[in-house]
């Protein structure tokens, strides 16, 4: 294997930590890896070597992240018009049931917008620098500190009154 | 001056200079709620990544590894999700075409090519057969050797992926006649190919044809060694 693949494994155990704490349990988790492996792999080209390549790896999970769950999101919307609403009561119940299994910090990483869970999960679960995260999210550090602490605000409040 | 939350946690969290860092110990000595205000902002950040630290220890889905080690082969049927349409052709027609193509004259028995044509069907030739000769699945370069494994006959059989050509290869009286092949990515992305589909469905076809466990390293070397008998 070239250095390229033996780097990527080794980040394997990480990406996935980031997938979890993005995504609404681990088997979506898992199937947001092996979507960002795909791109990863396809476009293993652009990686330049000697850079970080966790910092790469998030940007293509977060981009994964955010297509799957637009896409979601319209599959949802047709879906809603379609039955007339039917099915809302359905996933409400199947939502309740994922949120008995899962644990209470992920459930209330699930409550945060899109844009404070990202950086919540970069920076408190995953231990990057500000700078850092800000330049795989592409934001600037002003927009990335105020994500942040409204992030870990909203987070305080549904830790707090769970307790 | 009494600094906002986003100036706590960033002091909390040691994203701050050390001008700024005074500044704030100055106004907790002024009013220490502010201490307990950075203490939240460390407990919350203890309590998300203990909460998540579990994730690391966890095995890797083979679904996933595999995905980047094909050389690890786990011939686990969920390695293999929904093969693209392939170019398996009958008769073993992208390489019968390869022979044409390069052996144009008698020059391909002797040539780089990497198939020739014998009495008993095709077979690897020149760099390729030397590789499945000696190459071990672990090593890196311009052929890959993804697997190898004992098919129903008994004979050693191994996945290559090279520039031109995948395939499974299988060692007969002949040499290495080549069971499955398959033309690969176009030149100029080759350096670069991984095409984990391609891979997967190579992978499959090996699943039709293998008896007992893939090799691990070990197996390949004493199959080296007894030559592939």
């Amino acid at each position: 294997m070239s250095s390229f693949e033996t780097e990527l494994l080794a980040l394997l155990p990480r990406l996935r930590r980031f997938a979890q704490s993005l995504s609404r349990n681990a088997a979506d988790a898992d199937d947001l890896c092996q979507v960002a492996l795909e791109k990863a792999l396809n476009a293993r080209a652009s990686w330049v070597p000697g850079t970080r390549m966790d910092s790469w790896m998030y940007r293509i999970i977060r981009n994964s992240w955010i297509d799957i769950a637009r896409a979601r999101v319209r599959a949802a919307e047709t879906f809603v018009a379609e039955e007339a609403g039917a099915a809302v009561t359905g996933d409400d119940a199947a939502t309740v049931e994922a949120g008995v299994v899962r644990s209470e910090i992920a459930g209330a990483m699930n409550t945060l917008p899109v844009e404070q869970r990202e950086a919540v999960a970069l920076v408190l679960i995953e231990g990057m620098a500000y700078k850092d995260a800000a330049a795989v999210l592409d934001i600037p550090m002003g927009t990335l500190t105020s994500r942040l602490v409204r992030g870990r605000q909203a987070l305080m409040t549904v830790l707090g009154e769970a307790a | 001056m009494t600094p906002d939350d986003e100036m706590l946690m960033a002091y909390a969290d040691g994203e701050i200079d050390v001008l700024a860092a005074k500044r704030i110990e100055r106004a907790i000595a002024a009013d220490p709620s502010l201490a307990d205000k950075i203490a939240a902002h460390r407990a919350l950040r203890v309590q998300l990544s203990a909460a998540f630290a579990p994730v690391l220890d966890e095995p890797v889905p083979p679904r996933l590894s595999a995905m980047i080690s094909t050389n690890v082969v786990t011939f686990a049927p969920t390695a293999v999700r929904t093969p693209p349409p392939r170019r398996w052709l009958s008769g073993l027609a992208v390489a019968a075409s390869l022979v044409a193509g390069l052996g144009l004259g008698a020059q391909w028995q002797t040539s780089t090519s990497p198939v020739s044509a014998t009495a008993s069907g095709l077979v690897a030739s020149g760099n390729l057969a030397r590789q499945l000769d000696t190459q071990l699945a672990s090593t890196a370069g311009g052929t890959r050797m993804l697997a190898s494994f004992r098919d129903n006959g008994g004979r050693y059989c191994r996945v290559f992926a090279a520039q031109s050509l995948d395939g499974i290869a299988c060692k007969g009286s002949q040499g290495w006649q080549l069971r499955q092949t398959n033309s690969s990515a176009t030149p100029q992305d080759a350096t670069y190919r991984q095409a984990a589909s391609d891979d997967a469905a190579l992978m499959a076809a090996a699943q039709e044809m293998i008896k007992g466990e893939p090799l691990d390293e070990a197996g390949e070397k004493r199959a080296r060694a007894a030559g592939w008998r």
